[in-house]
């Protein structure tokens, strides 16, 4: 075959996929981006920022985001929104420790905890898939009544759970590297996977591209609905056993506000609210881009009621340049 | 002998078009028309689709600037060329009543009169005044409701009229309607028609666009025919029967029937008994055999696509039963019917039929994953064969299988939707208006594809508004009109005169 023969078909493939895939990567390129600035500006402003110990804070504080929003991305591209992430890692901590106090097996009371997160993270599913609750509501209600449990049973006072061999494990690095990251590093790559290379992950982007063709098309619509959500429990619930690990105790105050921070991470990572459209990917450097801000700012001293302020700005900044960026790059290709 | 001297001596025409030419890329839209309408007039407009029907009230709204020829309004001409052009036929008193209604649900029938215009007072809305214009407006047509009730509460007929009471805000003087009827049930439509006489009796011209012939000939003085985008005839409703009025939308095309075997013998996989899902199903009952295709022909609104869904269990009926292989169906839903070999292609292809951003590979085989999977897993290789095999098979033109579906064209996206049922090995294909919005030579493919599936042996209800393609692909044609089978037409024996004649009939 001449080289000429072989070129053309390549070169007209190209045309018609470039933009897609340019603009694709153009979310994350821009976000990767932000990620060096923040950097830069923090290593030479921040005393201690770019220090090994801070580092692993950095990943460490990643991982309570990251392992919560990578189930949201899911559920976010799938066209629904769930708010109660933060309440659901304080409750099932409490539950886990609980289950300890009461001398349960250790692997036994995860795996129970575990399932509970799924359970419970399930009911705003059923709600939305088979009575047409809106799943902001639906998350809202679990949202409250779950910190409101915790806070009840416990008498917002921690959970203390003695002494553990496992748990001591879980929060002793490895290589330097704390486990939290190591879990979050590798639910990121079975995510990765689910979202481009299983049914179940491609279903998603159907449901949340257009519900009413997947249905037609025969997608069990309702199940994957509910499955969902019992993923993102399921996920808020590994974010409790880990903070029971970091803490030594179940908190029913914890991870206060972690669903916004979740929220933030997805959106900023270039997956749409509208559902549809998103990446795993796009939401990893969106956690590190939420982490670093909030990690920099401490480092920085600014007051901590300030610091809010300017994350929120940082926030709407990113997603702001982001659009813009895309929005750019799909007309150049068009034109 | 100019349109001047045409008119009646004591009346200028409200609107009138003279020689006007309208060319799209490939198709002339608007060949040397000239059309007019005299106040108080009601004149109903009939072609079939592609005609020029709407090319032509484009013309009159200023929506579309004519090639050659003017338009006039008024007795003065539109002399806009931008976007002012629509504005200007605006203020000269032309307003359209689309088909799709614009009205916001959760607001009082006087707020969506004044919609966007509401009376202001020092920017208050001044309610009272307000409701009592709209009272008063409302009971112009004969309309007697609340003008404080919410819109979600009307009838869709009520609705239709409150549409129209708000074209007849601001002293119009031609009222353009477009199929107002086509959602409505035969009584409900009673009473639009009473409203439209009431408007035309204030003076006001109504241009009319219908096929429902007994609409026609109770309302309308006269009827404009176009075919092809020329302006074929003006015909005395009174006068010309139906057949006639057949010929001149349809012209001498002649029509080719497929050469088709007997199906008769052949085994009946899906019988429909008594069928009724008000208030668009009274009572339908037909057979569809092995390796057949049925054809559904019916005007807009007459219940087609609430046929096919009642079968498939999208919507549940109120009454008959669905018989697969010969036994009854308990509980249809969409899901069982699917298992028992069924698919459907729905009729909005961008709203139901496709996932725009997903690759023409998912939308394929969305179907059926676990066709290119292991334990969920998919393989990205018998995910691009399956779909190649499809896309082969069914001359989709696209570079790549993963190519995102949203940017191909209507006719290669509608072979996709057709093909997910092909890979899905479904035996009952039912094809709800596959060949809308799609190109002529997309349109023949599928033809030929619906052919190809039926001699494999599968049975394809095929259902379509466009009488002239029925006779190329159907075994048989069956008529819907007001929500019941009216007729049955075999070939080689389908004709499309007599089919349109029995679409349009009334009742």
């Amino acid at each position: 075959m001449s080289l000429d023969h072989a070129a053309k078909p390549a070169a007209s493939d190209k045309a018609t996929r470039a933009g897609f895939t340019f603009s694709q990567h153009m979310n994350e390129l821009s976000l990767f981006f932000a990620i060096v600035v923040l950097y830069v500006i923090f290593s030479a402003t921040a005393p201690g920022f770019m220090s090994f110990n801070n580092q692993v804070n950095i990943l460490r504080d990643a991982a309570t985001i990251g392992i919560a929003a990578w189930a949201v991305t899911l559920i976010i591209i799938a066209g629904e929104i769930d708010v109660s992430v933060g309440p659901m890692v304080a409750f099932t901590s409490v539950i886990l420790a609980f289950l300890l106090q009461m001398g349960m097996p250790t692997p036994v009371a995860f795996v129970l905890a575990i399932a509970l997160g799924a359970l419970l993270g399930a009911i705003p599913g059923v709600l939305r898939a088979y009575f047409d609750v809106p799943s902001f509501v639906g998350t809202l209600g679990m949202w409250s009544a779950l910190r409101g449990t915790a806070l009840f049973v416990t008498d917002a006072l921690p959970v203390s759970i003695g002494r553990n061999d496992m748990l001591d494990a879980l929060d002793r690095s490895i290589f330097g590297i704390p486990p939290a990251a190591i879990v979050m590093l590798v639910l990121f790559g079975v995510f990765a996977f689910i979202s481009r290379k299983t049914a179940f992950g491609r279903s998603v982007f159907a449901i949340g591209g257009n519900a009413h063709a997947a249905f037609l098309s025969g997608i069990s619509v309702a199940r994957i609905r509910v499955a969902l959500f019992a993923v993102g429990g399921a996920m808020a619930a590994i974010s409790g056993i880990l903070l029971v690990s970091r803490l030594g105790s179940g908190n029913a105050t914890a991870a206060n506000g972690l669903e916004f921070d979740v929220i933030a991470a997805v959106v900023v990572g270039g997956t749409a609210l509208s559902g549809g459209r998103g990446s795993m990917l796009g939401t990893l450097l969106g956690v590190l881009v939420i982490t670093l801000i909030g990690n920099g700012l401490v480092l920085l001293g600014i007051n901590p009621f300030f610091q809010q302020v300017v994350r929120g700005l940082i926030i709407v900044i990113a997603v702001l340049a982001n659009i813009q960026a895309i929005k750019r790059s799909l007309a150049r290709n068009k034109g | 002998m100019t349109a001047t001297q045409m008119r009646q001596a004591d009346m200028t025409p409200v609107a009138s078009i003279q020689g006007c030419t309208r060319r799209y890329p490939g198709v002339l839209a608007l060949d040397n028309a000239t059309f007019e309408v005299a106040p108080g007039e009601v004149r109903a407009l009939l072609g079939k689709n592609g005609a020029g029907k709407s090319t032509l009230i484009r013309m009159l709204t200023g929506a579309e600037i004519p090639d050659s020829g003017r338009v006039l309004l008024d007795g003065s001409e539109l002399t806009h060329n931008g976007s002012g052009r629509a504005q200007e036929a605006f203020e000269k008193g032309v307003r359209v009543v689309y088909q799709e209604l614009s009205l916001v649900p959760g607001m009082t029938l006087a707020e969506n009169l004044f919609l966007g215009r509401w009376p202001r007072k020092r920017r208050v809305i001044q309610y009272r005044t307000m409701e009592a214009e709209a009272a008063q407006a409302m009971k112009l047509l004969g309309l007697d409701l609340a003008p404080d009730g919410l819109v979600a509460g009307l009838s869709p007929a009520e609705q239709q009229l409150l549409e129209i009471a708000r074209a007849m805000l601001g002293r119009p003087k031609l009222i353009i309607l477009d199929e107002p009827t086509s959602s409505l049930a035969a009584a409900e439509a009673e009473k639009v028609m009473a409203a439209v006489t009431r408007v035309a009796a204030q003076g006001i011209a109504v241009i009319y666009v219908s096929h429902r012939m007994n609409e026609i000939r109770q309302i309308a003085h006269s009827a404009t025919i176009m075919r092809d985008g020329k302006i074929i005839d003006t015909v005395d409703v009174k006068g010309a029967d139906t057949r006639e009025i057949v010929r001149l939308m349809l012209g001498s095309e002649a029509s080719q029937a497929a050469a088709l075997e007997d199906r008769s013998q052949a085994e009946v996989v899906l019988e429909v008994r008594n069928l009724g899902l008000a208030p668009k199903l009274a009572s339908v009952s037909f057979a569809l055999r092995k390796g057949e295709v049925l054809g559904v022909a019916g005007l807009l609104g007459s219940g087609r696509t609430e046929l096919l869904q009642a079968i498939m269990g999208v919507r549940r009926p109120d009454a008959g039963d669905v018989l697969v292989d010969g036994s009854p169906v308990r509980h249809a839903d969409y899901k069982r019917m699917l298992r028992n070999g069924f698919g459907y292609t729905p009729e909005s292809r961008k709203e139901e039929g496709i996932v725009p951003l997903l690759g023409v590979d998912e939308n394929t085989l969305s179907t059926n994953f676990a066709g290119v999977s292991s334990n969920g897993i998919l393989s990205a290789r018998r995910m691009a064969e399956a779909t190649r095999k499809i896309v082969d098979r069914l001359h989709v033109k696209t570079a790549r299988t993963d190519t995102p579906i949203g940017t191909l064209s209507g006719g290669n996206q509608q072979k996709v939707v057709i093909g997910r049922w092909v890979y899905a090995g479904s035996r009952v294909l039912l094809l709800d208006e596959p060949t809308r919005g799609v190109d002529v030579e997309a349109k023949a493919q599928i033809y030929a594809i619906i052919r190809q599936l039926a001699e494999e042996g599968r049975s394809i209800i095929f259902v379509s508004s466009e009488i002239e393609e029925l006779p190329l692909v159907c075994d048989r044609v069956l008529v819907l009109r007001d929500g019941a089978l009216q007729e049955e037409f075999r070939s080689p024996n389908i004709d499309q005169d007599s089919l349109m004649a029995a679409c349009i009939t009334g009742h």
